[in-house]
């Protein structure tokens, strides 16, 4: 698929092409309407909803005034479409604005101000400096000689370094006032979403220049919302315009999230709505054969002799809709709101600030924050995510010698003074091959510093990379046109600069020291660096890059060809050293990791690097414990064959120790063999994956990475994805939650991520304070609120069978409506500031957190209890009231009213035994809304015309009234209080424990142990007699960062040995 | 790489400092009760000792209420026949027949001394006033607005008589009036029953009409229960207003009026009872309740012993959950019951 471009021709694509009108808008104003409510009753408890609302308007079955089921439906409704709608709008100012946006083009020859969304394919459009580019277009001139121009790309990719974009060498040196009559065509591909490649050509017509074609790459194109910086002005083609272009294309609605809490919530629903069914066929039967033998002799009511064919659905129908608030309608409201409070706690936390760059932790998805709580595997990225991403260069190796110490960063100096006295003949090619490398790393600032020392005068600007190409870890620069006046003796001198990968290093003596010493850096965590050179002849470069020139502007397989012809000039290098770079571990990442670890979270790290450095990292940070306690397994192999057998056996490891739980087992697999793994051995692989705490993956790519994610999500674990980079973005939107650091690669990470921090120690409060007090209040709250349907959906049922089963309702329409809506929803609102244990407490005791991760409280039993309470409580009301109000008191008004405040201050009470930290909040609201209750009856009952006019007075009045109601709460409530106290006295979980010792003022002391993390032990306790032993050192020294770099080589060196069980190829 | 739809989900980076609350902090000063044992006790031992004096003056309370019940649909019905089928449809064929004088005499012995004011209650059982179809059909707005005597929305079928004028007052529960009659005499002394102001207030002021007169009530061929004066407004007609307060449940009782001087123990009391409310057909219960009042209202024995017994039983959870703590005590918060802890090797 490809489309053709014609540079400059009005007339031609106008029809073919979009134009630039960019909408990002969901809803028109006509299909508003229909598409939203299409989208919202696509969800089955809305569908539920309209259903019973519909069968509501038929009075002969209606229980109670349709407007109980109409009113909360309509409201939450207009909330939801409301906030749809709003967020449109806003979407629509913004595109208006960037639509209408004024923009110099060209037309027939002439210079034109137009607006955006006119723009079509093949104008030639003007810019100035710090304009947002309106669409994708081709760079066809700069204001700068060379045909250079600087663009911010942040709002596409996040990266706020400039990049420099250049003019196809097509258009170099051509007039700016011919620029306006340049004719061509340029063929590129249809409209996709990579905003990294753009392979194309072009073909000026005559005059212009001959029927060569040229390649395009992406470094012509300036693509759309990207900013022209540091260039006066730059003019282009559009080739992409509107949502077709690069970041239209990219623009996608993300899969939403549904938590595990919200899944247990719908299985729950399913399971109450069955129960609904049966109740209503049983007492739809009942009903019948009542109306049968009994009914028709009550001449009172009149049956008639001969019914409607319907007539044995009308009572099932009226129980129906008479058992429809077993299923509540405020659920979904109450549990928005508190997803949405969950989410402003984390975005108003302090303690989540950077520090450095004040940049706050960011909740984007808001209805995911309970899944937080119930994270069991956590997939991290290295760099970046635990390290700082500031890459200090730390030590060298050059000639065989090693340069650097311990003592800290200011090696460069040393090193230029080291060098210039003994390599004087070394030091420019070296330090140009570190700059160029330094811009690979954006770590300018480090740089300059070195050139500042070295005397050299270097502009970046100048330094013009007219080709770069990178595959996989390889990297290719070309460094070509170096202006600086001290550059000038490598002018002619083509470099060429690689990581080198150890299996490169085939022989030799001196080789054989770098390789050394590359083996020895990564092992101190350090990222190493070969710098390796060769001269080139005029001649053999010439032939080279003509080559590269054709296989660079091939459309089809290009990367592939390109990197052929890179091959041929990558022989007989010169080593000149090894430089190894130090990204140092983020403050507080090694304590992160043991808390989190300690909560029964299971860390995988995936990363790009090598394995050394991956394992002494994760060393470093906690991942794994130094032997003998902790032990790594490595699985590698080059074939299927020896992926299986390495596989195999350090599967059969994993078995034994996971059996004696002793060691704290680790594998390490590298890219090659877990792409052999993940397509030949899944299952073998999977079994590894569950059973073993931690895995280091080296030498991963983006997309494995999210394969990973996808495998542990498939063996159904919550999943949590942190990285920082581009390359993470794929696995944060694979896993349940993906939490993005914003740091020093962009914040494309943080963009797609549900939430974003700004360092990864935040991460432990996010989980074990936002995650468990949200996964702990969502609990309650979703229990509780099909506890107090329950209960008056049961008062209903017992009603039914005094009232002939014929599904008469015993509350007003009112105060059904009222109860659902706001006696018992707004009290249990405010349980989102409950906190069962305070968060030093959490901090302390992270092993508290299995209770979430294992769903302990909310599950399919702790409901079972909550059901039968509801139905105690049902009983007692129920019993009570109709005793107490019997006889001559047996007034409908007055027993419903009895009944219904007997719920209210029921489940004002439960709410209150259930609350473990009352903020005055909970006070106003649990109290405060008995009061309402009162209030609202008594305005309805000084109502003339309500059906309720006087009752709440009279009943005040009677002291009987207030006797039942104080024997309810106690009937009610002191079985409950019973169990209560002996169960957390004579049978406490750990939280209570901990909420005893924490309010008690006795210290609990906690001792560091890692409980086995498979899903079974999780449920139950550890018996006395078992052999655990703590398997992570209480001593921070022997792993942490903060000791001396002697040691830690030290303890590097006491690890190398080859383990039994290490198939680790040795060099 | 797949690209994210970055620009579509505008995060806000401010780098300004949230602003520090103790409620956005989640700080806010909070009362963290625990259930210890001392509070869990206190609590039981305190509802126990007040809800045993509460239930014991309720029970008393309602040891003085003076009850005398009659039930009187079985005997004052003449049918004696071996064949239960046949003693139904003859008593529905005397009770339908409204030429047969149905008068019916009762004799009560007061078993104490009565004090004035006397309640006279009907009761009723196994009869649903609460029944989906009957409790619905009336028309509040009929019954208070004399220019609304039209609208019969809800009380089919007694609504409309065949040619269409409306019915005043319509629906099941009007026309299923009840409409047995008692007089009572002492000593062959008649005992004046007092109707006035035996339906409540508020329905004579508000939900009936003053100026709303019955009209064509019980003029269909099928006829309910009682009938009313068409030239007395409906709002003093209070037999039907204290009629159309339905009851919730199918026992219940309603006033029937008041006796306002006392009866001395041993009196006997004579009852004319003019039996024409068919309870027969569906095997209800008819029943004549003289009773007086005290503070709980009529004789409910309920409250006062669930309350006794709710108490009783909260001294002896009281008791156990005591002796419980003194056998076996157990100290709250002992972290060697943390799992975690229960390691040998590492509480030291």
């Amino acid at each position: 698929m490809k489309r053709y471009v014609y540079i400059n021709d009005d007339n031609l694509a106008k029809d073919i092409y979009c134009d630039n009108r960019i909408s990002n808008r969901k809803y028109t104003i006509l299909n508003f309407l229909p598409k939203n409510l299409w989208e919202q009753f696509s969800r089955f408890m809305n569908q539920y909803f309209l259903l019973i609302a519909c069968l509501q308007l038929w009075s002969l079955i209606t229980p109670v005034n349709p407007a109980s089921t109409w009113g909360p439906l309509i409201l939450i409704f207009a909330v939801s479409s409301s906030k749809e709608a709003w967020d449109d709008y806003n979407r629509y100012l913004l595109d208006k604005k960037a639509n209408e946006k004024e923009i110099w083009i060209v037309r027939q020859g002439i210079r034109k101000l137009i607006q955006a969304q006119d723009i079509c394919i093949g104008n030639i459009v003007w810019l100035r400096e710090n304009d947002e580019v309106p669409c994708d277009l081709l760079l066809l001139g700069t204001a700068d000689p060379q045909g250079f121009c600087y663009v911010e790309t942040a709002a596409l990719d996040g990266e706020t370094d400039l990049k420099t974009r250049s003019i196809p060498s097509a258009c170099m040196g051509i007039d700016v006032d011919l620029l306006h009559k340049i004719k061509g065509v340029i063929e590129c591909p249809s409209p996709n979403k990579d905003i990294r490649r753009f392979d194309a050509n072009m073909r000026l017509f005559p005059p212009f220049l001959d029927n060569d074609i040229f390649p395009l790459t992406i470094k012509n194109t300036l693509l759309q919302s990207c900013y022209l910086r540091n260039t006066e002005w730059a003019c282009g083609v559009a080739v992409y315009t509107g949502n077709q272009t690069k970041l239209g294309m990219c623009r996608g609605i993300a899969e939403p999230k549904l938590t595990a809490v919200d899944a247990m919530i719908d299985k729950l629903t399913g399971a109450v709505f069955v129960f609904q069914i049966v109740v209503v066929i049983v007492l739809g039967i009942a009903g019948n054969v009542f109306k049968d033998k009994q009914g028709r002799k009550l001449w009172y009511v009149q049956y008639p002799k001969e019914g409607p064919w319907y007539e044995l659905l009308v009572i099932p129908l009226r129980f129906e809709l008479l058992c429809s608030i077993m299923i509540p309608i405020s659920i979904k409201v109450s549990l928005d709101l508190a997803k949405s409070l969950y989410a402003k706690f984390i975005d108003w936390d302090v303690e989540m600030v950077d520090p450095e760059t004040g940049i706050r932790s960011n909740a984007a998805n808001q209805a995911i924050s309970e899944d937080l709580g119930q994270v069991e595997y956590i997939l991290t990225d290295k760099t970046g995510t635990l390290t700082e991403n500031k890459m200090i260069f730390k030590r060298c190796c050059i000639s065989g010698r090693f340069y650097g110490n311990e003592s800290g960063d200011a090696l460069t100096a040393k090193v230029g003074q080291f060098h210039t006295r003994h390599y004087p003949k070394m030091k420019k090619p070296l330090y140009v091959l570190l700059l160029v490398c330094a811009w690979f790393w954006r770590i300018k600032t480090e740089i300059f510093l070195i050139l500042t020392s070295m005397h050299l005068q270097c502009n970046m600007k100048y330094l013009t990379l007219w080709s770069s190409h990178l595959t996989g870890k390889e990297c290719l620069w070309w460094l070509g046109n170096a202006k600086a006046g001290n550059f000038s003796s490598c002018q002619k001198e083509q470099m060429k600069l690689f990581f080198l990968l150890p299996i490169l290093i085939v022989s030799g003596q001196q080789v054989r020291t770098f390789a050394e010493a590359v083996e020895q850096y990564a092992q101190m965590g350090l990222r190493t660096l070969c710098l390796a050179w060769r001269k080139l002849e005029e001649d053999e470069y010439q032939e080279w890059t003509s080559m590269f020139k054709e296989a660079n502007s091939t459309l089809v397989d290009r990367e592939r060809r390109v990197a052929e012809v890179c091959q041929r000039l990558e022989r007989d290098f010169e080593i000149l050293g090894v430089a190894a770079i130090e990204d140092r571990l983020q403050e507080g990442v090694p304590e992160t990791i043991e808390i989190l670890r300690k909560a029964g979270i299971n860390f995988w790290m995936l990363t790009g690097d090598k394995m050394s450095t991956a394992i002494q990292i994760a060393l470093s940070c906690n991942f794994v414990s130094p032997e003998p306690k902790g032990q790594i397994l490595i699985i590698d192999g080059k074939t299927e064959d020896e992926v299986c057998r390495s596989l195999d056996r350090v599967l059969l490891t994993t078995r034994i120790t996971e059996s004696e739980s002793k060691q704290d087992v680790a594998f390490v697999v590298d890219g090659w063999a877990l792409e052999i793994a993940l397509k030949h051995y899944r299952k073998p692989f999977t079994e590894l994956a569950i059973l073993s705490r931690t895995a280091i993956c080296c030498r991963v790519t983006p997309s494995q990475k999210a394969q990973l994610v996808e495998l542990l999500k498939l063996c159904d674990y919550r999943t949590l994805a942190i990285g920082d980079g581009g390359n993470d973005v794929r696995m944060i939107q694979q896993a349940d939650i993906g939490v993005g650091i914003s740091g020093r690669e962009g914040l494309q990470a943080a963009r797609a991520a549900d939430y974003s921090i700004g360092k990864f120690r935040f991460l432990k409060r996010l989980i074990l304070v936002h995650g468990r007090y949200s996964y702990n209040r969502t609990a309650f709250l979703s229990q509780y609120s099909f506890y107090k349907s329950f209960l008056i959906c049961f008062i209903q049922i017992f009603f039914s069978f005094i009232s002939g089963v014929s599904g008469t309702s015993l509350f007003n329409t009112v105060s059904l409506m009222a109860y659902n809506v706001f006696y018992t929803s707004v009290p249990v609102l405010f349980s989102v500031l409950d906190k069962d244990l305070s968060e030093r407490t959490v901090m302390q005791h992270p092993q508290i957190l299995f209770d979430c991760q294992s769903g302990r409280l909310l599950n399919p039993s702790t409901f079972a209890g909550w059901f039968g309470r509801s139905l105690f409580h049902a009983i007692v009301v129920f019993v009570i009231t109709i005793h107490s109000y019997a006889f001559e008191k047996s007034v409908m008004e007055e027993v419903a009213m009895v009944a219904v405040s007997g719920c209210i201050w029921l489940q004002a009470f439960v709410v209150a035994l259930e609350t473990n930290s009352f903020t005055i909040f909970q006070h106003l609201a649990i109290w405060g809304n008995l009061v309402g209750f009162y209030a609202i009856n008594w305005i309805v009952s000084s109502i003339p015309t309500s059906g309720m006019y006087t009752i709440m007075f009279r009943l005040c009045e009677q002291p009987s009234y207030w006797i039942t109601m104080i024997l309810i709460v106690a009937t009610g409530m002191c079985p409950v209080l019973a169990l209560k106290y002996l169960r957390y006295t004579y049978r406490p979980s750990r939280i209570n424990l901990l909420q005893q010792s924490e309010r008690l003022g006795g210290p609990i002391l906690s001792s560091g142990i890692i409980e086995p993390k498979s899903r079974s032990s999780l449920d139950k306790d550890i018996p006395t007699d078992s052999v655990y032993e703590p398997l992570l050192s209480e001593s921070p020294s022997a792993t942490r960062r903060s000791a001396g770099p002697t040691q830690r080589l030290d303890s590097v060196q006491s690890q190398s040995p080859p383990h039994s069980t290490h198939t680790r190829k040795d060099n | 790489m797949s690209f994210s739809d970055g620009a579509s989900k505008s995060s806000s980076k401010s780098s300004t400092k949230p602003t520090y609350s103790r409620f956005t902090q989640q700080e806010l000063p909070a009362c963290k009760p625990i259930l210890t044992p001392a509070l869990v006790m206190a609590t039981f031992i305190v509802i126990g000792i007040t809800f045993i004096p509460i239930g014991l003056s309720h029970l008393s309370a309602s040891e003085n209420v003076v009850e005398l019940v009659d039930q009187y649909d079985e005997v004052c019905i003449p049918a004696d026949s071996p064949d239960p089928d046949v003693v139904y449809s003859k008593r529905i064929g005397y009770i339908q027949d409204e030429t047969t004088d149905k008068t019916c005499i009762r004799t009560l012995i007061v078993p104490k001394k009565m004090k004035q004011p006397i309640f006279v209650y009907y009761q009723l059982d196994q009869f649903y006033q609460n029944h989906r179809r009957y409790v619905k059909s009336r028309n509040d707005e009929q019954y208070r607005d004399p220019s609304a005597s039209a609208k019969t929305t809800n009380c089919e079928p007694e609504a409309q008589l065949s040619e269409g004028q409306p019915i005043v007052p319509c629906g099941l529960i009007a026309w299923s009036l009840f409409n047995d009659t008692y007089t009572l005499s002492r000593n062959d002394v008649a005992l004046p029953i007092n109707k006035k102001g035996i339906a409540w207030e508020s329905d004579r002021t508000h939900k009936f009409g003053d100026n709303v007169y019955s009209k064509n009530f019980q003029n269909r061929s099928l006829i309910g229960g009682g009938k009313l004066i068409d030239n007395i407004p409906l709002n003093q007609q209070e037999d039907l207003l204290v009629w159309m307060r339905t009851a919730a449940l199918p026992n219940f009782r309603k006033l029937y009026g008041r006796i306002e001087t006392d009866l001395e123990v041993n009196e006997i009391i004579k009852v004319v009872i003019q039996n024409n409310y068919n309870t027969y057909s569906f095997n209800g219960k008819k029943k004549l309740v003289i009773s007086t009042t005290t503070w709980i209202g009529g004789k409910n024995d309920f409250l006062g012993m669930v309350y006794i017994i709710v108490g009783g039983v909260c001294l002896l959870i009281a008791l156990v959950f005591i002796t419980v703590y003194l056998i076996k005590p157990r100290p709250l918060g002992d972290p060697s019951y943390l799992s975690w802890n229960k390691n040998p090797a590492s509480v030291q």
